[in-house]
């Protein structure tokens, strides 16, 4: 006996669940102080088995954990140049995901990230270098620097849109840059301020507990940058800036029901900046100087690279990017400009094929196998359908479509049998022996809906006088009169009520 | 303002002009915002430098020192970096329009894979040929003309003429032939062309090729003025860019003012002497932000009295 | 009387939304037709599915016995222009127009056929009998006008090349009716060669002059859609 083959309807993909007992009590652990759960289970209930099921339906916590976790525990034992690439990546990796957050969730198109870290990192090591503040204070100058360079950029973005603020911004690095180059006292550096105090104490520095003591505070300045992403793009900020995301129609609702997007996004623009600055102070103290070589368009295009090839707007595509771009740049530095031609060619193909980056590209492969789904299942009947392409996804309800396709077909089959000598021989007989194609058509007429179906009404008790009616299908709702004819043989209005009938199918 | 600093502005603007209306009849054409355009000027100039240092042997024992030899070598070079340029977009068609052009969030991608064609250029220019910077035969000669008292340098005057040649060329077939009809109701409302039977991909490559050509032309012309490197290509893609986003990105007469304006303030600043040639940049920047915050429209804003 | 365009089970929609539902409709040469319903019960989707404009779509759509239609899930506006040429002229809903050219250069771009850019002279001037108003108006620019002339404007530029089949969508839409009544008395005036389909809200534009009026409802054909009569 062959095996019977079962045509899958929708999306099915394969899912890891939990089968607790069926009488267990759902117990959820919350994060201390927050009234958010730890992890997002989903109860639900298996159609086939009948049992109750746990499915994990974000299961993106577990592989940042997982990653971070090695990230922390390899990292140790690689060789002294791979830790200084490791901890260029965490840096890259935070001004990456802070920058994310500027573009992503607060959609504002700024090229001025690197100006930022630049400038907040310059104040930040001149207040070290030239007026002796310790090293712990330049923590709190940089962001205060970043908070108010970033306050000062932000207030044009409200008024200029996408492009021309995005040149505004490439216009203030540049700016940076000349005014840095230009400034009197540098000019024995080349614009640099070098000798800058650091957390890894001097005679450290470039040896190895020194670049494991780097890469300790660069893993943590990730962290924090992933934090305040965390805290800024899902909690309240980033919900208001969710409904105001993808259009102008949307930012006009928005603002009909009284979110002030724009605020919210100053207030994003603004926080990203400050924390930007402490990237700022963390790079001046890492490499114990700063140079001009920050406001560089190579860089900034380095890093917009990173975001692409990770994907826009997503925090782990800025940090898989930052991973990627960082290896081919830093990692093969031997290959030569070779290896940047190669970056371009990466982010050429990611780009081409995909819609969001690499990370996106799981959610693209869905749509598109759905979409293809959708396209077979609407040719698989030659004459139109039994689902839409698109539609087929939302309805829940597999069982529906089958339906729909065995009823399409039934339809069709049925369509062929009626012919004047079918409707001569019910005329004839409406009651007796049918032929085989009448009884069929008999059939699906009579396993109709009850709503509109036809009836015939008898006007006076023992009296043959008839009308036709539809019934509401609806309890305690009269049925309608179809038409007033009235016919005094039953007969007749059997077969009257069959021609209507006969004369839906043939219309629908 | 004495003559020279007009001409020598007029010479920037002309340059400008060049880079600004080919990224702005791109974008409101075709959608793309060409970060490749720099790439095109680098890579055209290249290949003139390449075209003429073959041909040059060939020239001069064919036709020796006469005034045709140097006619011969100008239409090498400038033949050579429009062909280039032409090419330039092919590429750019190929591979940032055609097969995203109707794929969700177009114009973000078009103008990221722009950026990496850009990147991609440069970096293989330096691979190939060195940072060093290579000098173009002169087209136009080493003489200066006396002009009422001043004196004119035949490779600006060239310049000059021949970008206003070439851009009235180009506006000239925008405005009167068929091609440039359906381009420019292209620019206008993609609907309307796709009901008038203008189709997008056949309208891109024409309009690609075209503005890498003005890409490759304003490299022949500004390596009369200048040497040719990898890196030649940036200064006027960002010079291009910002005075196309002046101008209003999309209208060809904002870029053209915007080009001019520019070329002026340029000219201007340099000339001043306690300010001089480190502040162009600067005050450039400053005027277009300024511009731009008073009237985010730019300057075609200002122009365009029609209605949606 | 033979038949022209020849939808059977078309359905369209935009997204997980389903417009039509399954349409069969045969359209004869030289018939023009009212297409009347309420909004949003897809008289334009029927209009832009024809031209595969809408966001996806299924079903057959033969003109001329060749088959145009088919199953596509994506990519609207991709086929438009190769459909245009192959003899569909659309004035679309809310003209689409290109405000930044004069009115003559507007009409020309509709000349997209090479007999009709040969003589785009003499065809301007029919347009300009057609729909005086335009006449004076040769040089103006087509975002300085007012709705009515945007709407001649937008018909005349699909009068411009011969189709076989001209989609008209809501002609009276946001005009005066007085204008309303105008464009409309010039649409009918046309000689049709091919087959005609006006969408229309407001029926009694249509009565009386329109061979056949079908309504649509809910994404389905209403009316006289021309089913077998068996009483």
């Amino acid at each position: 006996m062959t095996e019977k083959r079962f045509y899958q309807v929708g999306r099915k993909p394969w899912e890891w669940r939990l089968k607790p007992a069926g009488d267990a009590e759902r117990a959820r652990g919350r994060v201390p102080g927050t009234r958010r759960h730890w992890l997002k289970w989903r109860d639900v209930h298996n159609d086939k088995s009948l049992k109750r099921e746990r499915v994990m339906v974000d299961k993106k916590p577990l592989w940042w954990t997982i990653g971070l976790v090695l990230l922390l525990f390899i990292t140790p034992f690689l060789p002294n140049s791979m830790i200084s690439v490791v901890s260029i990546f965490c840096i890259y990796a935070a001004i990456n995901i802070l920058w994310t957050l500027i573009i992503g969730t607060a959609g504002i198109f700024s090229l001025a990230t690197l100006a930022v870290v630049g400038v907040s990192a310059y104040i930040a090591a001149a207040a070290n270098v030239y007026l002796g503040v310790p090293w712990p204070f330049m923590l709190i100058i940089g962001p205060m620097a970043g908070l108010i360079f970033g306050a000062i950029l932000a207030a044009p973005s409200t008024r200029l849109d996408g492009l021309y603020y995005a040149l505004l911004t490439m216009g203030v690095a540049e700016i940076c840059r000349v005014f840095v180059v230009q400034l009197r006292a540098l000019t024995a550096s080349g614009g640099a301020i070098t000798n800058v105090d650091s957390f890894i104490p001097e005679d450290w520095f470039l040896q190895r507990p020194g670049l494991l003591l780097g890469f300790v505070g660069a893993f943590l300045l990730m962290l924090g940058a992933l934090l305040v992403w965390r805290l800024v793009n899902s909690e309240r900020l980033g919900m208001l800036l969710r409904v105001a995301k993808t259009s102008r129609e949307d930012e006009a609702f928005a603002e009909a029901v009284g979110i002030d997007f724009r605020r919210a996004r100053l207030m994003v623009f603004i926080i990203s900046s400050a924390a930007l600055g402490v990237v700022g102070a963390f790079y001046a103290m890492y490499y114990r100087s700063i140079s001009p070589q920050i406001f560089s368009l190579d860089q900034l295009l380095l890093l917009f690279a990173m975001m692409v090839i990770g994907g826009l707007g997503r925090a782990e595509g800025a940090v898989v990017g930052a991973a990627i771009v960082t290896i081919i740049d830093k990692g093969l530095i031997e290959l030569g400009p070779p290896r940047i031609i190669l970056v371009a060619l990466i982010m050429i193909g990611v780009t081409v094929f995909a819609r969001e980056g690499l990370m996106g590209a799981r959610n693209q492969f869905r749509d598109f196998r759905n979409r293809k789904a959708g396209e077979r299942r609407a040719r698989r009947t030659e004459k139109g359908g039994e689902a839409m392409p698109e539609e087929a996804t939302e309805v829940h309800d597999k069982q529906e479509l089958y339906y729909r396709r065995f009823n399409k077909r039934l339809r069709d089959k049925l369509k062929d049998m009626i012919t004047p000598e079918l409707i001569a021989e019910h005329q004839r007989d409406p009651l007796g022996h049918h032929s085989d194609a009448l009884a069929r058509v008999l059939n699906f007429f009579r396993r109709g809906e009850m709503a509109d179906k036809y009836v015939i009404h008898r006007m006076k008790p023992a009296e043959e006088k008839f009308r036709i009616m539809a019934v509401s299908g609806a309890r305690g709702m009269p049925p309608r009169v179809v038409d007033d004819r009235e016919y005094s043989d039953i007969k007749e209005a059997y077969h009257a009520v069959f021609l209507l009938r006969v004369n839906d199918l043939l219309e629908s | 303002m004495d003559l020279g600093l007009i001409v020598y502005a007029l010479n920037l603007a002309s340059i400008y002009a060049l880079m600004a209306i080919g990224i702005s009849i791109l974008w409101s054409s075709v959608g793309v915002i060409n970060m490749a355009h720099g790439a095109t000027f680098a890579v055209s100039g290249y290949a003139a430098w390449l075209v003429t240092g073959a041909l040059k042997p060939v020239i001069a024992a064919s036709l020796g020192k006469t005034a045709l030899a140097s006619a011969a070598m100008a239409g090498a070079l400038v033949g050579s970096a429009l062909i280039t340029g032409a090419l330039c977009g092919v590429v750019i068609y190929l591979l940032a329009f055609l097969p995203i052009h109707d794929k969700p969030n177009y114009p973000v991608r078009a103008l990221i894979i722009t950026l990496g064609l850009n990147i991609a250029a440069v970096q293989g220019l330096l691979w190939t040929f060195g940072p060093r910077s290579q000098g173009l035969p002169k087209i136009f000669g080493f003489g200066r003309w006396e002009v009422w008292g001043t004196k004119i340098r035949y490779d600006q005057a060239g310049t000059i003429i021949g970008a206003i040649l070439i851009m009235t060329l180009t506006l000239g077939w925008l405005r009167y032939s068929r091609r440039g009809l359906e381009v420019r109701a292209m620019m206008q409302n993609a609907e309307g062309a796709a009901y008038s039977g203008i189709s997008r991909q056949a309208t891109a490559l024409p309009v690609l090729m075209l503005t890498g050509a003005l890409a490759g032309m304003a490299a022949a012309l500004l390596s009369q003025t200048i040497f040719v490197s990898p890196t030649a290509g940036v200064i006027p893609l960002i010079k291009g860019l910002t005075i196309a986003l002046l101008g209003g990105l999309g209208s060809v007469p904002g870029a053209l003012i915007g080009a001019v304006l520019v070329g002026f303030l340029e000219a201007g600043v340099g000339a001043v002497p306690f300010l001089g040639q480190r502040y162009v940049q600067f005050a450039t920047f400053l005027f277009i932000i300024t511009v731009l915050i008073i009237r985010p429209r730019g300057i075609g804003g200002l122009l365009d009295d029609t209605r949606e | 009387m033979p038949e022209l365009l020849e939808i059977s089970q078309l359905s369209a929609g935009y997204g997980p939304l389903r417009v039509l539902h399954e349409i069969d409709l045969i359209i004869g040469e030289g018939e023009r037709i009212g297409l009347v319903g309420l909004n949003g019960h897809g008289k334009t989707t029927l209009i832009r599915a024809l031209t595969h404009m809408a966001g996806w779509q299924q079903g057959s759509i033969k003109l001329d016995g060749a088959e145009i239609g088919g199953t596509r899930s994506q990519g609207a506006g991709r086929r438009t222009p190769g459909l245009v040429k192959r003899g569909i002229g659309v004035a679309p809903q809310g003209d689409a127009i290109f405000p930044g050219l004069s009115v003559r250069r507007h009409l020309e771009c509709g000349a997209h056929t090479k007999a009709a850019w040969r003589e785009r002279r003499q065809r301007i001037d029919r347009i300009f009998d057609i729909f005086p108003p335009l006449r004076p108006l040769e040089h103006a620019l087509v975002g300085k006008l007012s709705g009515g002339e945007r709407r001649m404007v937008s018909i005349g530029r699909m009068l411009m090349a011969e189709a076989r089949l001209y989609l008209i969508d809501e002609p009276s839409l946001g005009l005066a009716p007085k204008i309303s009544h105008r464009v409309m008395e010039a649409l009918w005036d046309l000689p049709v060669t091919g087959a005609m389909i006006i969408a229309e809200q407001n029926v009694t534009l249509l009565t009386g002059r329109a061979d056949r009026m079908i309504g649509m409802h809910a994404g389905r054909l209403r009316g006289d859609v021309g089913h077998v009569d068996l009483a």
